[in-house]
Formats: structure tokens, C-alpha cells, sequence
């Protein structure tokens, strides 16, 4: 659950984009970095090797503004897509309020994003956490590329979202989509702690 | 100060007053802020919480990888400033501080008031309250307009 | 070496425990203290004693005090500076030897570096 000040009416929400290597999770990040106005953002910090490849985490906070009274924050996170930081990925995701899975649409990079999607479920299960019940949005990252390169957002449906989660299409470089991704996700999760409407 | 819960600002109080310390950040394992002292900044506060609990997850990995039994603290010293970073358990599960101290103070005080501060938190901490619902059922019309403004849409 | 400088101070009749102390930082370098001494807590605080009675001489125009006693009625704390800025403490009973104990401590913080 996001971490709730009743005394200063603050909510803050850890929001934690996941993927395989190269999937563009940092370049979501960075293009919401670059359009924010400066007073409504943090520093961007990123832990990254000289190659550019994010190596611990790339976190960006974010002052919402407010809502329902409550001064909103999110704490936007990326986890390193290679495979072999899988310890890493699992601190990162350590009290994740929701999940932004990014995949690559590259239809050769398919089996890497199922590679980390089954990777995603279990470091989730690791934290007790099953992922039907985590607020998750799937991006389907690269869809400005070729057509025959790529597979539609119908087909990474079909393979990704069995829960029927909101999955939106994305060209993350040019900022299609990261907008309408981070809206969805932080809808879910805010979602959680709203007042629920009678029932009918 | 600041705190997300009033009950750490007495033991938190008394911590600042004993130990000299410059800036005191408290935060969940997962790096959610709990209380602070010093920091100007919201978001700056926030981004030291994130590489704090970093450090201190990787930390338990290292350890872990080692082989040997987890290390519960950290220190980075400086010239003239150094940093202690330390994990405890508190009846609202695993939390992390992080001081920033300078030559005013020591880091066998720091230590030491740190050690003294996690028996009081643990001693203050109320039962744990089920999570409330704080937002309005139509929440979601202030939140897509607070979006649109943040993306200046 | 540091361990026989500490289990000759605590031969001596009256005193509970040793240490040696790093005094900037307050944390303790070697120890030998009686069970139920916090030795983390003495060192911490007699670093901090120590650079707090070092303004004390500086602000009186004096150098840097070689030795500290502060004695209360149920027993004492000697701490002799050392090079490197390491602190040779003891921690005693109200009838320790004074004389005795200031000397060894003397002698001790000359080799603890």
C-alpha cells in the first residue's frame, strides 16, 4: 500500500517500471524527466555502468500535486533488464506499490520479455506478493518501429495479459504512450486507497 | 523534523538533541520515507531515501553472496563528514536510518544514540492501523488533471 | 600488544574495565570490561568528553589535557591520551589506587599507538 502522512497529508507511491535489457525502461523515465517542470521533480539519479546500462536502478521522485487533500509523490523506479541482475531487481521491487511491465515489441525479442515476465512473477511471489493482485500495466514499448519487425499490441496481448490488465502501445524515445502508461498505473494504485462506491 | 506518524518524533527528537547530527532520515526497507530532519527538499529527501535503502540492500546481498551473517550497518566517513546507515527491526517491520554527521558529533555517539533510538521507536510504536481509504471515490478526475498539468498537456 | 596494555590496567585492584578508544570517532579500538559494561556506550562518550575538555584548555589557552579523571561517589573514569589520537580509558571502583592507575595509564597510552 502507498505510505500515507495523515498529519501532513502526504501520499507517497513507489512505482517500479520492469522489463527485459533495452526494453526502454530509462528512456520512460528520461522523457518524463525532460517534461516535468524542474519544481515538480527530483534529480534523476541512475546507477549505470559507463555503457549506459542501468546497472542498480534508475529512480526519478515526482510531486503529482494535489489530490483529494493529499500531497501525492510517486517514486518511479527501473529495474536492470540482463538477466544476471536478478538480486538486484528483486531489491528494487522490495514494497513496490505497482508495476509497469515494458515490453519489447521486437518480434525477436520476444522470448526475452517472457524470460522476464516469468521472472517478474516469481521475485514478486519471493516478496509474498502474487501478480494478480499487484496493480500492473503493460507497455508494449517500440510500436513506431517497422511493422514486420514488430508484433501488435492484439498478439502481446494475447501472450502477456491474461489477467486483462491496461496495456497501452508505446514509442517511449519519442514519448507516445509514457504519459497514458504512468496515468493508468497510478490510477490502480490510487485506486487502492479511494473510497469504494456503494454497492448497488 | 517531519515525520509520517506522530509517535517517532519524540524518540526521533531526543536522538537529534543527543547525537549532534546534521541530517536523519528514517525510511522503510523498501525506501519509503517515515521521517526526516534537515532535508530541505521533499524530493530530495526521497531520492536519499532510494540510494540508502540501496545501499543497504545490497548490503544484505553481499553478505549474503559472502556467505556470512547480514551486516547491519554501514559507515562512509569523510573528511569532516561521515555517513551511518543501519537497518532495525520495529513492531512496523523493518525500517533504515541514515545520519549525516560531522566533526561536532562522533560516530561512536552516533552509534550509540542510534542504538538508544531504535529500542525507544520500538518501545513507542502503536499497533498497526488497517490501511484507511483517504481518497475521494472520484479521485481520478483530480488525478488526470493533475497528470496533464505535470506533462503540461 | 593492545590486549596486554588493557590486561595490565585491569590487574590493577578497583578497576572494571579497559579500553582503548579511537577519540575522534568515539568507537571503541580494544576492550576488556567486567560483564554488564556497555563499552561501546563508555567509549562514545568519553571521546566526546575528551574533545569537549580539549576546548575547555584550548579556550583557556593550555594544551590538550593528557589526562582525564572524573569520579563520582559509586566509582571513577580515568582516560589518558595516547598518540593517534587514541584514548586509554579505565573504568574503576571508588577505591581504586588514584596514584597507581594514573601512572599505568600514563605509561600505557606511551605504547598504545
Amino acid at each position: 500500500m502507498p505510505l500515507v502522512n495523515f498529519t501532513t497529508r502526504e501520499i507517497t507511491c513507489k512505482l517500479v517500471y520492469y522489463g527485459p535489457g533495452r526494453c526502454g525502461k530509462t528512456t520512460n523515465l528520461l522523457y518524463i524527466h525532460g517534461r516535468v517542470p524542474e519544481q515538480r521533480r527530483g534529480n534523476m539519479v541512475s546507477l549505470a555502468t559507463q555503457s549506459d546500462r542501468t546497472l542498480f536502478f534508475d529512480f526519478l521522485p515526482l510531486e503529482l500535486g494535489v489530490i483529494s487533500g493529499f500531497t501525492t509523490r510517486f517514486q518511479l523506479y527501473t529495474v536492470p533488464g540482463q538477466v544476471y541482475y536478478n538480486a538486484t531487481r528483486r531489491l528494487v521491487l522490495q514494497g513496490a506499490d505497482g508495476v509497469v511491465f515494458v515490453v519489447d515489441s521486437q518480434a525477436r525479442r520476444y522470448d526475452d520479455n517472457l524470460e522476464s515476465f516469468q521472472d517478474l512473477q516469481e521475485n514478486l511471489l519471493d516478496q509474498g506478493v502474487d501478480i494478480r493482485q499487484i496493480p500492473l500495466v503493460l507497455q508494449y514499448n517500440k510500436q513506431d518501429l517497422p511493422s514486420d519487425l514488430i508484433l501488435s499490441p492484439p498478439d502481446l496481448d494475447d501472450a502477456f495479459n491474461f489477467r486483462n490488465v491496461p496495456s497501452l502501445p508505446a514509442d517511449a524515445l519519442h514519448g507516445a504512450g509514457v504519459f497514458e502508461t504512468l496515468k493508468a498505473l497510478s490510477s490502480l494504485v490510487l485506486q487502492r486507497l479511494a473510497v469504494r462506491p456503494p454497492a448497488p | 523534523m517531519r515525520a509520517i506518524e506522530p509517535w517517532v518524533e519524540a524518540p526521533l527528537g531526543g536522538f537529534l538533541k543527543e547525537s549532534a547530527a546534521r541530517l536523519t532520515l528514517l525510511m522503510t526497507s523498501s525506501g519509503q520515507v517515515v521521517a526526516q530532519h534537515g532535508f530541505t527538499r521533499s524530493l530530495d529527501v526521497m531520492a536519499a531515501s532510494a540510494l540508502g535503502a540501496g545501499i543497504m540492500a545490497s548490503t544484505f546481498e553481499l553478505a549474503k553472496v559472502m556467505g556470512i551473517r547480514p551486516l547491519d550497518a554501514v559507515v562512509h566517513q569523510g573528511t569532516g563528514v561521515g555517513i551511518y546507515l543501519a537497518a532495525f527491526d520495529t513492531p512496523r517491520g523493518r525500517w533504515l536510518g541514515l545520519v549525516v554527521f560531522g566533526d561536532e558529533t562522533s560516530l561512536g555517539l552516533v552509534q550509540y544514540f542510534f542504538a538508544r533510538l531504535t529500542e525507544d521507536l520500538g518501545r513507542a510504536a502503536p499497533a498497526a492501523e488497517p490501511p484507511r481509504q483517504v481518497l475521494a471515490e472520484d479521485f481520478e478526475d483530480e488525478l488526470n488533471s493533475s497528470l496533464r498539468a505535470l506533462f503540461g498537456r | 600488544m593492545l590486549r596486554e596494555l588493557l590486561t595490565g590496567l585491569t590487574r590493577i585492584a578497583g578497576v572494571r574495565g579497559a579500553l582503548i578508544v579511537s577519540g575522534k570517532d568515539g568507537i571503541v579500538v580494544a576492550e576488556t570490561v567486567m560483564e554488564g559494561v556497555d563499552g561501546r556506550a563508555v567509549a562514545a562518550l568519553t571521546g566526546s568528553l575528551a574533545a569537549r575538555m580539549r576546548g575547555v584548555t584550548g579556550a583557556l589557552g593550555h594544551t590538550d589535557p593528557g589526562l582525564l579523571h572524573l569520579q563520582g561517589p559509586d566509582g571513577g573514569l580515568f582516560a589518558a591520551a595516547g598518540r593517534a589520537g587514541l584514548l586509554v580509558v579505565a573504568l574503576t571502583t571508588a577505591d581504586v589506587n588514584a596514584g597507581e592507575l594514573r601512572l599505568a595509564l600514563l605509561r600505557a597510552a606511551e605504547r598504545a599507538a
